[in-house]
């Protein structure tokens, strides 16, 4: 023990003395950090109601927000090709089941993100604030999804 | 604010609150000193020695407590407005479409920037963040002159959907 302590000696000096070395070792550190895999963790974890909710109310309101900036800005730069009168007479000439899938693709997410932003707000007053809260509302929410959606896609 | 208490220390917020608090906590174990912050996986490698902690925004109210009210009320607001806009038609109100209007443009805002901060945060992207950050910024302005002149020269929003249903 004394005997290496002897023999790392001057090692041992330079490295509690010298800047640099640490430096050095820090980029080495750095560099090999650049190189090492991160273990799986979005891939592996366990599809939940509960995080499979919070992704799909994020998908559904950014979806249906890109529709919102999509269709204005394209208003904005071209109002003679996308007025009113052009979009609901592009509308008009789609055969039945378009339109049918068209009102569905857009009813499910809207009223998914709402009821759902309901429930985030109910959270928000303090309610549901449990397991089986979040599990039993988290239900309730898909099952009046499609119930609104049929209704919707009826109206 | 007990209830955002509540919120924060009990609620699991699943991907929001998850990959927060894990890019802290990478952030703090990775304190090692470097020249540049170069992304890594796990987080960028921060300025400063082993004993400077990782670096926090300022408190401010105005990005906290308030944003997270004013968020809410808009999101509770957005209720009895598009209940109103289904009811109603949109050429006969043209204030309570403009509303709409305004108020969903601000939500969807609101939802972009949370997106954003969650998965391009320029503490970890210092280019990419800032640039999207205010691509998206102009690009908000722009739908709203977008939505003003539809609201105004032609049928208006909800009109739009209503006549785009029963095409």
């Amino acid at each position: 023990m004394l005997a290496t302590r002897a023999v790392l000696g001057p090692a041992l000096r330079k490295v509690a003395l010298s800047p640099r070395l640490a430096s050095a070792a820090t980029g080495i550190l750095n560099e090999q950090r650049l190189n090492r895999p991160s273990s799986p963790h979005f891939t592996i974890y366990q599809p939940q109601l509960t995080w499979l909710g919070s992704i799909a109310n994020r998908a559904t309101g950014g979806g249906l927000s890109v529709l919102l900036y999509g269709f204005s800005l394209a208003y904005l730069v071209a109002p003679g090709t996308f007025d009113s009168a052009h979009v609901v007479e592009f509308v008009s000439g789609l055969p039945d089941a378009a339109k049918y899938a068209g009102k569905v693709i857009l009813a499910a997410p809207f009223a998914f993100h709402s009821l759902n932003g309901l429930r985030h707000l109910s959270w928000d007053m303090g309610k549901f604030l449990t397991v089986k809260g979040a599990y039993g509302t988290g239900y309730a929410v898909l099952g009046a999804t499609a119930l609104s959606t049929v209704a919707l896609v009826m109206m | 604010m007990s209830s955002s208490l509540i919120l924060r220390s009990t609620v699991p917020r699943s991907f929001r609150a998850v990959s927060g608090r894990s890019a802290l906590l990478k952030a703090v174990q990775a304190r090692h000193a470097s020249t540049s912050t170069t992304y890594v996986p796990g987080g960028p490698v921060y300025k400063g020695t082993v004993n400077d902690p990782t670096d926090f925004p300022p408190p401010s109210k105005s990005h906290g407590s308030y944003h997270w009210a004013f968020e809410r009320l808009l999101s509770a607001g957005l209720v009895p407005l598009t209940a109103a806009a289904f009811v109603t038609s949109g050429s006969q109100y043209p204030v309570l479409d403009g509303l709409l209007g305004i108020s969903l443009v601000m939500h969807s805002h609101i939802g972009f920037d949370s997106m954003l901060v969650d998965y391009l945060h320029k503490r970890k992207f210092p280019i990419l963040g800032p640039i999207v950050t205010w691509t998206l910024r102009t690009a908000t302005v722009g739908v709203l002159v977008g939505v003003y002149q539809f609201n105004t020269n032609d049928i208006g929003l909800t009109e739009l959907i209503t006549k785009v249903w029963h095409a």
